[in-house]
């Protein structure tokens, strides 16, 4: 998803600078050259006799052992206070290339193209995995068009609503609640029905960004068996479409056969606009369709890389809490070393 | 110039009420081997006198024992001995009832003073020897309170936390080398143990000398007394950290350490005949010379 991926300090000079001041601290606090100052000090004589004792050797071991630990969390603690300081920062790019394919699926909603277009729905489902940038979009129509969702590239809501739809067709009972809800609205009048030049018109209107160079496609389903007359006849229809330069590639229920005619007008229209025909039941399956669209010609258009900086406090605040937390236990330990001492003294 | 000298005589008068000078000039008189055969005067008995002194006759007269003093025959010698080294800058152990230890410096001026003062006093000369590792010094005997305060001056002087560490053995070596005549010796020092060379050298000097030896205590360092201060190692120049201070076993196991020490060198020196007293503090050290002195003069006797 992300192109490339980077790890920075923002403030790199901020986390040198208390890198150094830690360092110097150090250096200053343990000055190994300086020998003890003599001002305010008392002298004893013959300490020799105290390095000697098996309990002095005890009391360094156990002070070399907790002042090196003690040392190394507090380091532990101001680097990861240094790396929050500096505070670390994942800069991440993506290169955006969208392709500029817009598809309009336009079904005929008529009850004898229930069971094409579930087909048709369940065959372009598969193919939603595959695209990318390309924006989708489902209109039904019989005597009237009506968008179930606009062209949009939110596959999963495109996934969503498609699934939707098979579901309504795929019952192929005309009369189910399913069916009947999800078509709604798309039979304004009994005696105007599934008219495919009306379908088509408004297919070729539901596509947007007029100005932009996009390639533009729909894919029609229907059976070609209008009843009633239109507004747009096939053949204008496709002017219209071949207008606004748009590829219709039509798929025709397998009944459409029966009728010559219907079929010679349907292949017609798509041929004229530089569409392919497939008569469904001819060689059983829509991948001619699919096989056009992928070879759209796709835009590419350029949109400036999409940047996002993501502060990174996780691993200073690790290593500050781990530092912490062992200074806070070696006290306590130290703590718990001299009261068993005195209790040890006490008995 | 008299600063030394003063600040000894005032410290004895302190004792004054307990008599303590005249005991210890009793106890001083009382080692002297010769006694004069020339009838001097009479005198009140102090502790100390030896009991064949004592004027029976007189002192069925006045109700008091009086004893004899003589002129004395002849002079004597005290030979201060002190080791210079820079151990003696520290501080010296605490006493029984001292809130604050004092240097050992000023302890060994004060003992050496303390028992200068009483030859002094008695007429007899004092000498001294002082030196450590790098270098060894004799003075040449002279009496007087003059005399004297020079040579605690000298003492005082020679003895710095910078200084070379301390040497008994060459000390020793050198009062064997070059001090020919007879003397009382008076050996400070610090030292926590005795050598077998410096036993070697002890034995042949009792032969010429009559050695007493006082020995200064050092600080604990683990003591609560310095909780609040630094110490620095004298010998080392390192300081003794705190957290190594505080540990109430490592006190303990120390005086044990010490007291052995003591114990074994005072044994040591027991078998050689030789008397030796430890001085803690300044209060410690007039108690500290009155025993030694009668020690010494007990251990004569039989």
């Amino acid at each position: 998803m992300w192109d490339s991926d980077s790890t920075a300090f923002r403030w790199p000079w901020l986390a040198l600078g208390l890198a150094a001041l830690v360092l110097v601290l150090l250096v200053l606090w343990l000055r190994p050259w300086r020998r003890p100052s003599r001002a305010g000090a008392a002298y004893v004589a013959h300490a020799a006799r105290l390095r000697a004792l098996p309990r002095y050797r005890t009391l360094v071991r156990r002070q070399v052992v907790l002042g090196t630990c003690l040392t190394v969390a507090a380091l532990v603690a101001c680097s990861g206070a240094v790396v929050l300081a500096g505070r670390l920062q994942q800069r991440q790019t993506m290169t955006q290339e969208d392709r500029t394919r817009d598809i309009v699926l336009c079904l005929d909603a008529s009850g004898s193209m229930a069971e094409v277009d579930a087909h048709v729905l369940r065959e372009f489902r598969t193919i939603i995995s595959g695209l990318r940038g390309e924006r989708v979009g489902l209109t039904i129509w019989s005597g009237a068009a009506i968008s179930v969702f606009p062209l949009t590239d939110d596959y999963e809501y495109v996934i969503e609503q498609l699934s939707a739809a098979e579901k309504a067709f795929a019952s192929g009972d005309v009369y189910s609640d399913d069916y009947a809800i999800f078509t709604a609205g798309t039979v304004l009048d009994w005696d105007v029905q599934s008219q495919m030049g009306d379908g088509l018109a408004s297919c070729v209107q539901r596509f947007d960004h007029r100005d932009e160079e996009r390639s533009r496609a729909i894919v029609l389903a229907s059976d070609n068996e209008p009843i009633g007359t239109g507004i747009f006849s096939v053949p204008e229809a496709a002017d219209y479409a071949r207008e606004e330069k748009v590829v219709v590639h039509g798929i025709a229920a397998p009944k459409t056969a029966e009728r010559p005619a219907a079929v010679q007008e349907f292949e017609a229209a798509v041929g004229a606009t530089g569409g392919t025909f497939s008569l469904l039941g001819e060689d059983g399956s829509t991948r001619a369709v699919i096989d056009a669209i992928a070879d759209l010609d796709a835009k590419p258009i350029k949109r400036p890389p999409l940047v996002q900086v993501l502060d990174r406090p996780r691993l200073g605040t690790w290593l500050l809490g781990v530092g912490l937390v062992g200074m806070a236990l070696l006290w306590a330990a130290q703590g718990v070393l001299v009261v068993r001492d005195r209790r040890q003294e006490s008995l | 110039m008299t600063a030394h000298l003063t600040r000894i005589k005032s410290r004895l008068s302190i004792h004054a009420h307990r008599k303590v000078r005249g005991l210890l000039e009793g106890e001083y008189a009382a080692i002297h081997a010769g006694r004069g055969i020339d009838f001097n005067d009479l005198r009140e008995y102090v502790r100390g006198d030896d009991v064949k002194d004592i004027d029976w006759k007189a002192s069925a007269r006045s109700r008091q024992l009086l004893v004899k003093r003589y002129v004395a025959e002849r002079k004597h010698t005290v030979l201060l001995c002190v080791s210079t080294g820079r151990s003696m800058a520290a501080l010296a152990g605490l006493g029984a009832d001292s809130a604050a230890p004092t240097s050992k410096r000023e302890l060994a001026v004060f003992v050496a003073g303390v028992t200068g003062y009483l030859a002094v006093q008695h007429g007899d000369v004092v000498g001294l020897v002082h030196g450590d590792a790098d270098r060894q010094h004799v003075s040449r005997p002279g009496s007087g309170e003059l005399h004297l305060e020079r040579l605690l001056g000298t003492v005082h002087e020679a003895i710095t936390p910078e200084g070379p560490p301390g040497d008994l053995t060459a000390l020793l070596r050198h009062v064997v080398r070059t001090v020919r005549r007879r003397t009382i010796l008076l050996v400070v020092t610090d030292e926590p143990a005795v050598t077998e060379e410096q036993a070697m050298l002890l034995r042949r000097l009792t032969a010429q000398h009559e050695v007493l030896i006082l020995t200064l205590g050092d600080l604990d360092p683990t003591t609560p007394v310095m909780a609040g201060r630094r110490l620095l190692d004298v010998d080392a120049g390192v300081e003794v950290p705190p957290w190594l201070r505080r540990d109430a076993r490592l006190h303990r196991e120390l005086a044990t350490l010490v007291a052995d020490e003591a114990q074994h060198m005072r044994r040591r020196l027991d078998q050689l005949g030789i008397v030796q007293e430890q001085v803690r503090d300044l209060d410690g050290a007039v108690i500290a010379i009155f025993r030694l002195l009668e020690r010494h003069r007990h251990a004569r006797r039989r």
